[in-house]
C-alpha cells in the first residue's frame, strides 16, 4: 500500500526562478531541509538534514530543467516536483509517495510491542 | 483504501486525527472545546473517519469515545497527516525564498 500527498500551488516566478529554489542546495537550505547537498542531475545523489537530527538520502532519478525533477528516496518513497508555467507565474505540483507500508507490515508487527518505535518520524502519534 | 484517501483529503479531518493521537483517547465535546467548531459537526467528521478505519470508536455511556486505529493504518494515517503538514510548511517557506530572491536582483 502507497500514500500520495499531493499539493499544487502557483508562485508568481519564472519556471528558471523556481527550478533553482528547487536544484541549488543554498536555496533548498531556504525552505526544504536545514543542511542540504544536492546534485541535481540524473544519478545525483541528495543529502537532507533536518534540525531534529533526521537525515533522508535520495538518488535524483529524474531532471529536466524547469519541468521536472524526481527524487528516489532510500526508505523506497518518492517525491516529484513538476513545474509549468501559466498566468500569474510557475505552477508547481508536489507528489510525495510513501514507502509501501503493506511490505513493512513485518516490520511494524516487530515494532508494535513497544510504545514508540526508535528513529520513528511519525512524532505527532507517539 | 480510498476511504482513508478520502477521509484525510480535508486539512480539518487531518488536524482531528492529529488531535485524537496526541490525546490517546478523545471525544467530540472534549474537541469541540478547543475549536471554532460545534460539537456535532465535531462529531460528524469524527464519524467519518471511524467510517474509513482511521478512528476506532467505543461507547461509553452517551459519549462515543475515539482512538486512533493501530498499525499498520495509524501508520499510514501518520504518514499523511505528517507530510501533508510538512509539505504545507515547505511551500510557504518556498514561497517566501522565492519572493526575497527576486527582491534581490
Amino acid at each position: 500500500m502507497e500514500l500520495h500527498v499531493e499539493r499544487d500551488v502557483v508562485f508568481p516566478a519564472e519556471p528558471d526562478e523556481v527550478w533553482e529554489a528547487l536544484t541549488d542546495p543554498e536555496r533548498l537550505e531556504e525552505w526544504f531541509a536545514t543542511e542540504v547537498e544536492l546534485d541535481a542531475r540524473p544519478g545525483g545523489e541528495g543529502i537532507f538534514r533536518w534540525g531534529d537530527g533526521e537525515e533522508r538520502r535520495a538518488v535524483v532519478r529524474e531532471a529536466e530543467p524547469e519541468e521536472r525533477l524526481v527524487l528516489d528516496w532510500e526508505d523506497g518513497g518518492e517525491v516529484v516536483l513538476e513545474l509549468e508555467e501559466v498566468d500569474g507565474g510557475t505552477l508547481v505540483r508536489v507528489t510525495e509517495t510513501s514507502p509501501d507500508f503493506a511490505a513493512a507490515l513485518e516490520l511494524h508487527a516487530l515494532a508494535w510491542a513497544r510504545p514508540r518505535c526508535a528513529g520513528t518520524r511519525y512524532r505527532s502519534f507517539a | 483504501m480510498d476511504a482513508v484517501f478520502d477521509a484525510l483529503g480535508d486539512p480539518g479531518r487531518r488536524a482531528l486525527v492529529a488531535s485524537v493521537a496526541d490525546r490517546g483517547t478523545a471525544t467530540a465535546t472534549e474537541l469541540a472545546a478547543e475549536l471554532p467548531v460545534t460539537r456535532q459537526a465535531v462529531a460528524k467528521q469524527l464519524g467519518a473517519l471511524a467510517d474509513a478505519g482511521l478512528l476506532r470508536a467505543t461507547r461509553i455511556g452517551r459519549e462515543t469515545r475515539y482512538a486512533v486505529t493501530p498499525r499498520p493504518l495509524g501508520d499510514a494515517a501518520a504518514w499523511l497527516v505528517e507530510m501533508g503538514g510538512r509539505w504545507d510548511d515547505r511551500l510557504a517557506a518556498l514561497g517566501r525564498s522565492l519572493a526575497r530572491a527576486r527582491a534581490a536582483r
